[in-house]
């Protein structure tokens, strides 16, 4: 392996070609010290055994880094899996850094890049565990692997089949773990395509799709969650009520902050978070409510917020028997409508809007809160806190109706199958 | 004579379906175990093909004299239907509707027009099951999501649960499409759990390379205690193949829907639920779109 080497090297000197190349072990010159992941194919135009700046620099000058690896295991002319080579790349924890180091080891091992297919699809598949999923320059540098311009197609002939069906499906592969992520390529990712496969290629042609419908579909969600969430808490909480809470009147309150506190006594306290939101309309249907009547507390019901779930909980009445609705407001006495006039204006089917059918109705929603533990003594504080708002929940008999656990959240709705009641009434008066 | 004609139809049409639903359409209500592989024709990569010559099929004789009684009551329903107006509606009624509603959820008969599914046909690890919500008066969808992907060495990618709609079948097994052209916007009233799902609408395929198209469009759920009402204009709809959007766009045809589904796969683990009041179609009169991407050629070929 070496040998041959040595000997197409020495053709290459002999046919004069290398002039360039026995400029290089001087290290002083620019462009060989930047990026050696790069292959630079202008400096040799004619498509033949090119051997770049980086075979050179490993040959005749051996870093420091290249001394360790030796040492640590055979590299050059014997076989290494291909996966050893981010084993052997990253020292310390594993990250961005570390993955392009891997990358660059490649690209120095052989000029022509064997094996480079295998390679990316490795390093694809690693990518999640070096957390460089979502990186767009990541996914640039290894379709920066690809040998240059050796794929594309030169005649016809090639132009018509699929010129190199491996190396462009690898290619699409690439692109597909892009796509799959989210992630939109930049000009970078079609320059560097155009140059490894040619226009009218797959991989372009997959570039394109991408292209086109990455920005249709970008801002399609009305209830857009942002890309990276907030650590704390308390923020998230209040992110995730407002959103379910779709009333922009709504108000956050934050009840209790999260503190890990050491007493007196040397034991350890901690307060979880409990942040509520409740919206003026809300309040109002709660001032109306009935106090002989319980009101429940539901819960954990699940919130998706991309890959994170979140726990809520909800304060809200039963649905009421039809002999106990509320009067409707005497149309008379209301100022802003006139008298509720119930004529036939000749309308007919033609301006029927409503579907006709029998909505599924549920009791009212009181409020809601998110807190750090699911107890029933925290949700008391969050109910504790609601009456400074709502003076009527002090009369009210409040009954918890909590799951277990979050793992058990099979219906949600259902509160005959595992659901475990809690008949205590608990009136907030008595501990107030 | 027009019953010998769609019995030949079906015939030939049903083909796509099973093997043994194109023995011969009177047979077909036999044959009872066929109903699973109607659904799926995905064949696990290292399961041999199913060979059971057809003589080996489980006859069931009173569930055939069933579904010969119900073939028999639907043949009667289609043509009541026919005399009454199009589709069973009376003609003005028919032209002036603004509103329909197609599916709701308030007994255990409207649940079994549903077929659920979710990867663990392909061998993956998710479960889906579908039942009737609180006070009998919604549907509830719920399970667990698993982007674990089966070890068959051909597998990449798993993570899926859907729902949707039994193939409209008319008398004797003869196709049926729903006629929505004289809607434009599909109306659903939901809940979810803050998870994106995606509605797929399947229509008849015209050829056979058309079979596994699909039109989809999302269906983002804001999650909360809260119902949401949700229009999605057909025009909306994309047209995809085997889950890959496709370069050329064409419009939803309206008049030969044959299912409506559900599918999540957003790639979290965990649980979801959905729950579904309705479904139904509206003329929205201010909607005036046609269709909303571009159908030039957009890729051009080589």
């Amino acid at each position: 392996m070496n040998c041959v080497r040595k000997l197409l090297l020495a053709r290459e000197f002999s046919a004069g070609r290398g002039v360039l190349r026995q400029a290089a072990p001087g290290r002083d010159l620019p462009w060989l010290q930047g990026s050696s992941c790069g292959q630079r194919f202008w400096l040799v135009p004619v498509r033949s055994i090119r051997s770049g700046a980086a075979l050179s620099r490993f040959e005749l000058v051996p870093s420091a880094r290249g001394d360790k690896e030796k040492d640590r295991g055979p590299r050059d002319g014997s076989l290494v899996p291909l996966d050893e080579l981010f084993e052997l790349a990253h020292e310390g924890d594993r990250n961005k850094a570390a993955f392009s180091r891997a990358l660059e080891l490649f690209c120095q091992r052989d000029v022509r890049r064997r094996g480079h297919v295998e390679f990316i699809n490795i390093a694809l598949r690693k990518m999640p565990e070096f957390g460089v999923e979502r990186e767009l320059d990541v996914y640039n540098k290894i379709l920066d692997v690809f040998p240059k311009e050796v794929f594309v197609p030169r005649n016809y002939i090639q132009r018509m089949f699929n010129h190199y069906p491996r190396q462009q499906e690898c290619g699409i592969r690439v692109l597909e773990q892009m796509e799959s992520y989210g992630i939109t390529p930049n000009k970078q990712t079609k320059f560097l395509l155009l140059q490894i496969f040619g226009e009218k290629s797959h991989p372009v042609r997959k570039y394109r799709r991408l292209m086109y419908w990455f920005p249709k579909f970008k801002h399609v969600n009305p209830y857009p969650v942002p890309a990276a969430l907030p650590r704390d808490p308390v923020d998230l909480a209040r992110i995730s009520l407002q959103r379910i809470a779709a009333d922009l009147s709504a108000k956050v309150t934050v009840y209790q902050m999260p503190l890990v506190d050491i007493s007196d006594a040397g034991k350890e306290i901690t307060q979880p978070h409990i942040v509520g939101i409740q919206s003026p309309d809300q309040q109002e249907i709660l001032a109306h409510h009935n106090p002989s009547r319980p009101v429940f507390v539901e819960g954990p019901f699940p919130l998706w917020l991309k890959k994170t779930c979140v726990y809520y909980y909800v304060l809200r009445g039963e649905l009421l028997p039809p002999e106990e609705k509320e009067e409707v407001i005497d149309s008379e006495r209301n100022f802003f409508y006139p008298m509720h006039l119930d004529l036939d204006l000749d309308r007919g089917p033609w301006d029927d809007e409503e579907f006709d059918v029998d909505e599924a109705v549920e009791g009212p929603i009181f409020a809601m809160c998110m807190a750090g533990a699911g107890d029933q003594a925290t949700l008391a504080k969050w109910i504790l806190g609601l009456q400074q708002t709502n003076p009527i929940l002090s009369q009210t008999p409040v009954v918890f109706h909590l799951t277990p656990g979050p793992r058990e959240l099979q219906a949600g709705s259902d509160s005959a199958s595992g659901e475990e009641e809690i008949p205590q009434s608990w009136h907030a008066k008595q501990e107030l | 004579m027009a019953l010998s004609f769609k019995l030949l139809d079906s015939v030939f049409l049903s083909r796509r379906c099973h093997r043994q639903n194109a023995l011969h359409p009177l047979l077909g209500p036999l044959l009872t175990d066929c109903i699973s592989k109607l659904y799926s024709s995905y064949r696990r990569p290292g399961t041999s093909p199913d060979n059971t010559p057809p003589w080996k099929m489980n006859f069931s004789f009173e569930k055939g004299v069933d579904v010969i009684k119900k073939n028999f009551g639907l043949l009667k329903k289609e043509l009541v239907d026919h005399w009454k107006g199009p589709e069973g509606y009376h003609f003005d009624e028919y032209l002036l509707q603004q509103t329909r509603v197609v599916w709701e959820f308030r007994s255990q008969k409207d649940l079994d027009e549903w077929v659920v599914s979710s990867d663990a046909e392909i061998g993956g690890k998710s479960e889906t099951y579908l039942k009737l919500g609180k006070n009998n008066q919604t549907a509830l969808l719920y399970g667990t999501l698993s982007t674990e992907v089966p070890r068959d060495g051909e597998t990449r990618y798993s993570g899926y649960c859907s729902m949707k709609t039994k193939l409209p079948k008319g008398a004797f097994g003869t196709k049926k499409y729903y006629d929505w052209s004289n809607f434009n916007s599909l109306y659903l009233r939901i809940r979810g759990d803050g998870r994106p799902w995606m509605i797929n609408i399947y229509t008849n395929p015209y050829f056979s390379h058309q079979k596994d198209d699909l039109y989809n469009y999302f269906m983002f759920t804001r999650g909360g205690p809260y119902w949401q009402e949700i229009k999605i204009p057909f025009s909306k709809f994309f047209l995809s193949s085997r889950g890959r959007i496709q370069d050329e766009q064409y419009p939803l045809w309206l008049d030969k829907i044959s299912t409506v589904g559900f599918t999540l796969g957003d790639k979290a683990d965990g649980p979801f639920q959905l729950e579904i009041d309705f479904i139904g179609l509206l003329k929205d009169r201010a909607h005036t779109e046609e269709f909303a991407y571009e159908k030039y050629e957009k890729n051009p070929q080589a």
